[in-house]
């Protein structure tokens, strides 16, 4: 994927310590305009926490982070609003807005970022919701929507203002195996249709086979292996074992 | 851990929470006055914060009301001057427990919630949430609901001063046999202005810090639903000590203007 497509997100030398939790160690990463990379590895390997420094939500002890032509790592709080309404993050637990309804919280960036008439946002958030399979739930609760439901709630909130860059955070987690199957196809509905560029952190290999066009495998803080998941089932140690693990095999790169 | 080492661990995580709450007053005095504000949320937490309280501050004044009248009405008959209970109610409540009763208690109720709430949007990321939509956590969370207390406080005060008086009036008319028309005169001889306005003006410092120590420790909550119960019990804690530190050197500094 080195072609001549410019690098959208590039981390570097990445350090990140809470007390004396050593989470991330130097970890480096490039991603191309358009192009979808999952982020593998164990729980509490640090995923998320390297997803949270690409949106800014947390601040690297050393390292950098650009994103779109931005360093994050060192831009104020309120420089960082304009760049987020350019990269999405999509919450492991959804992380919808309990005291709104369905509808209220796919409309929330639109209010907060767009002066639009309300038909036009109503409008807006119907489109969106039928893009994820939810037409006319509007006047849901999130406490009345089940898992899968409230991901894909998120995610329509999440593409309200057509981002360039989408940082998905266990999308499948917490979910029936069919159910994360029916995800992973709209991620990749999304992800074509979009043409945005996708990092989507994961421990679930069926997301892996389903959206990326490359792998990088997280363990100790940093990146062991970057490059296609049939070849990160042939590596030795963590890489492999985590992969083979999940059925997937050398050379077919498919799960038996 | 050796004791030397609590007491360090203690002392260091008040005077960090200290510094958190100055923190977010500097961040919410740099917002408070310039727009937007979400003014539906606002009203939303008036309703919750004020309209919702009026029962508690109402029941709370009233018995306050009773109970200062028949223990002054004691304490004045020994030099034979009951008949002045007017007065010492009166300047009592609008002055002083009008004012810190309702904080304490409005401000335990309200401070609670308002903990509860943004702690639950804390551990669940939905703050995180609000961030990542490009919009400031400070501004839709925290501004509305210290404007909302600013507005509501004073009011619930107002309430308990008229609501408290009146508890002095049933207790003066029903127990002492003094007429209502010669109690609420007495009243009002020795009130002025300064001490309805003292009182108020004590409620606007009241209301900043139960907001403010309320929204600290419910944003800074960690750790599910444990963490969440943590930080709404030192809500209520610090609420009331924060109240009654503040009251001492308000009041100092009112005698002394």
């Amino acid at each position: 994927m080195s072609d001549g497509r410019p690098v959208v997100v590039a981390v570097r030398d990445l350090h990140k310590s809470f007390g004396a939790n050593r989470v991330l160690t130097g970890v480096t990463l490039e991603v191309r305009r358009g192009e979808t990379i999952v982020v593998l590895g164990g729980s509490g390997s640090g995923k998320s926490v390297l997803l949270k420094h690409i949106n800014g939500l947390l601040r690297p002890d050393s390292g950098t982070v650009e994103v779109l032509g931005c360093r994050v790592s060192e831009m104020p709080e309120l420089d960082l609003v304009a760049l987020r309404r350019r990269v999405s993050y999509i919450f492991q637990n959804a992380a919808l807005f309990d005291s709104l309804s369905v509808g209220e919280n796919v409309a929330f960036p639109l209010r907060e970022h767009l002066a639009l008439p309300d038909d036009e946002i109503e409008a807006r958030v119907a489109t969106l919701l039928g893009r994820v399979g939810l037409t006319g739930t509007e006047d849901l609760a999130p406490a009345e929507l089940s898992g899968g439901m409230r991901k894909r709630v998120a995610l329509a909130r999440g593409l309200a203002l057509d981002p360039e860059v989408i940082l998905y955070d266990e999308p499948t987690a917490g979910l029936d195996p069919l159910t994360g199957l029916a995800i992973t196809a709209l991620l990749r509905e999304v992800t074509r249709g979009t043409g945005a560029t996708s990092l989507v952190v994961t421990h679930d290999l069926a997301v892996a086979e389903g959206l990326a066009d490359r792998v990088a495998f997280l363990t100790g803080g940093r990146f062991a292996f970057t490059g296609p998941l049939a070849l990160a089932a042939e590596q030795e140690g963590a890489v492999g074992e985590f992969v083979r693990a999940g059925g997937v095999h050398a050379r077919e790169g498919s799960r038996t | 851990m050796s004791l030397f080492g609590r007491l360090y661990d203690l002392t260091w995580r008040r005077v960090t929470h200290l510094g958190g709450v100055a923190l977010l007053a500097r961040s919410v005095a740099a917002r408070l006055v310039t727009p937007p504000l979400d003014m539906r949320e606002a009203v939303r937490q008036m309703e919750a914060m004020g309209v919702r309280s009026t029962n508690l501050a109402a029941v709370i004044a009233l018995f306050t009301g009773m109970v200062l009248a028949l223990q002054t009405a004691y304490a004045l008959e020994v030099f034979g001057a009951k008949l002045y209970i007017g007065e010492v109610v009166g300047i009592s409540l609008v002055r002083e427990l009008g004012p810190v009763l309702t904080a304490l208690m409005v401000g335990g109720r309200v401070g609670a919630g308002i903990t509860a709430e943004l702690g639950s949007m804390a551990v669940s990321e939905q703050v995180d949430a609000m961030r990542s939509l490009g919009a400031d956590p400070i501004r839709k969370l925290v501004v509305p609901r210290v404007w909302a207390l600013l507005a509501v406080l004073p009011l619930l005060v107002v309430l308990a001063d008229v609501t408290g008086v009146f508890g002095g009036l049933v207790i003066s008319t029903w127990e002492l046999g003094l007429s209502p028309a010669f109690y609420t005169s007495h009243v009002l001889r020795l009130m002025k202005y300064g001490d309805v306005f003292s009182g108020l003006a004590k409620s606007l410092f009241f209301a900043i810090a139960i907001a403010l120590i309320a929204s600290y420790n419910g944003l800074s909550a960690r750790g599910g639903a444990d963490g969440v119960g943590r930080a709404t019990t030192d809500t209520v804690v610090a609420v009331a000590i924060s109240v009654l530190v503040l009251d001492f050197f308000l009041t100092k500094l009112f005698l002394a203007l």
